[in-house]
């Protein structure tokens, strides 16, 4: 799944930076990392790009300046979600996270919150348009059952609601 | 169920896996660097009563009887980042 | 970032990028990285043919970074 080269020519070196991630996440808490079993059923897109209404998933931490700060004091983790107004400024959004470098998006959103990059493709005609929200979340919740059950589940049924016709996930 | 684990330490009276998941927490994952912020937040809240200024004292008390235990623990657990944050020695810069 | 990660949650569709965390769209002010990085997502969307797929953008980071800091330095944000 990824290519790499400890030679001086040849493919770049892609491998992931923080190797053993996941090992090392559940060997320090345990059974607190998603494992599934199984592959979803993979939905085909059944309409055009330039006809589709695309929200962005994220657990960056971003929300509207003003909102409740996610709870990054909690030990058992955070299960709110936010909703970010896609006509959103920048400026008008902060990030409430501890558990990634945020220096850089402090700088430009853009990096891990592309809000103006996805408002720009809907301008373009690329995809057809984004939904009212993003939604956003943070990423330290260790109980990954109390996850799928409360927080996916409300933001599955809020972007459905949205008439999302495809959603862009990231992690941060 | 996730986290059972520590549910079972709770009930069965073994603080051991608890508070290594408090050091944890407190230390991104690195459990000596959780000791130490322990320690640093004990030290920031010492520093301000060395002079025995004035205190709301009432207020702290009708918090404790009127709050849950629930909040009153999450309360705590916002006070330490409160004073680790005031020492001016923040760990949490995201670098896992 | 994290592939490992990735592989246990398995997503239907995934790209994946050998970059540093809080940075998954890119560097600041790398406009067209951060363009490149949702395309590839959105031309997946189209592309992918099973569920549990993993792309990847073979960009390497210090590439990316390089290309970051040269668009800062055009924009006068860094001397």
């Amino acid at each position: 799944m990824t290519e790499t080269s400890d030679r001086g020519e040849g493919p770049p070196r892609v491998a992931q930076l923080r190797p053993g991630l996941w090992d090392t996440v559940n060997e320090r808490y345990p059974g607190s990392m998603i494992d599934k079993a199984d592959f979803v059923p993979l939905a085909p897109l059944r309409k055009p790009l330039s006809e589709c209404r695309l929200a962005f998933v994220s657990t960056s931490g971003t929300q509207p300046r003003g909102s409740l700060p996610f709870d990054t004091v909690h030990p058992v983790g955070d299960y709110s979600f936010r909703r970010v107004p896609t006509t959103s400024r920048t400026d008008e959004l902060e990030i409430h996270q501890l558990k990634y470098p945020t220096a850089s998006a402090n700088r430009d959103l853009n990096v891990i919150f592309p809000i103006d990059r996805l408002r720009e493709l809907a301008d373009e005609g690329v995809i057809g348009g984004l939904t009212e929200n993003f939604y956003t979340f943070i990423g330290y919740n260790m109980d990954p059952e109390r996850l799928e059950r409360t927080l996916a589940e409300d933001i599955a049924t809020a972007i459905s609601e949205e008439g999302a016709d495809i959603a862009l996930a990231a992690p941060a | 169920m996730s986290l059972q684990y520590l549910k079972d330490a709770a009930a069965a009276g073994d603080p051991e896996k608890l508070i290594r998941y408090v050091r944890l927490h407190f230390g991104d994952g690195n459990e000596e660097a959780g000791r130490r912020e322990i320690d640093k937040a004990w030290v920031e809240a010492l520093k301000p009563l060395l002079d025995v200024p004035p205190t709301d004292r009432e207020f702290i008390l009708e918090t404790i009887r009127t709050r849950d235990p629930a909040t009153l623990a999450h309360l705590f657990f916002h006070l330490h980042f409160y004073l680790v944050q005031r020492s001016g020695e923040w760990i949490h810069d995201g670098n896992l | 970032m994290a592939l490992d990660v990735t592989e246990h949650a398995k997503p239907p569709r995934a790209v994946f990028l050998p970059w540093m965390m809080g940075h998954h769209f890119g560097v600041p002010f790398h406009r067209d990285l951060q363009r490149r990085v949702i395309m590839e997502c959105l031309g997946f969307l189209e592309s992918a043919e099973r569920s549990g797929e993993v792309r990847t953008l073979p960009i390497p980071w210090v590439q990316a970074r390089r290309e970051g800091i040269e668009i800062e330095r055009r924009l006068g944000l860094r001397p």
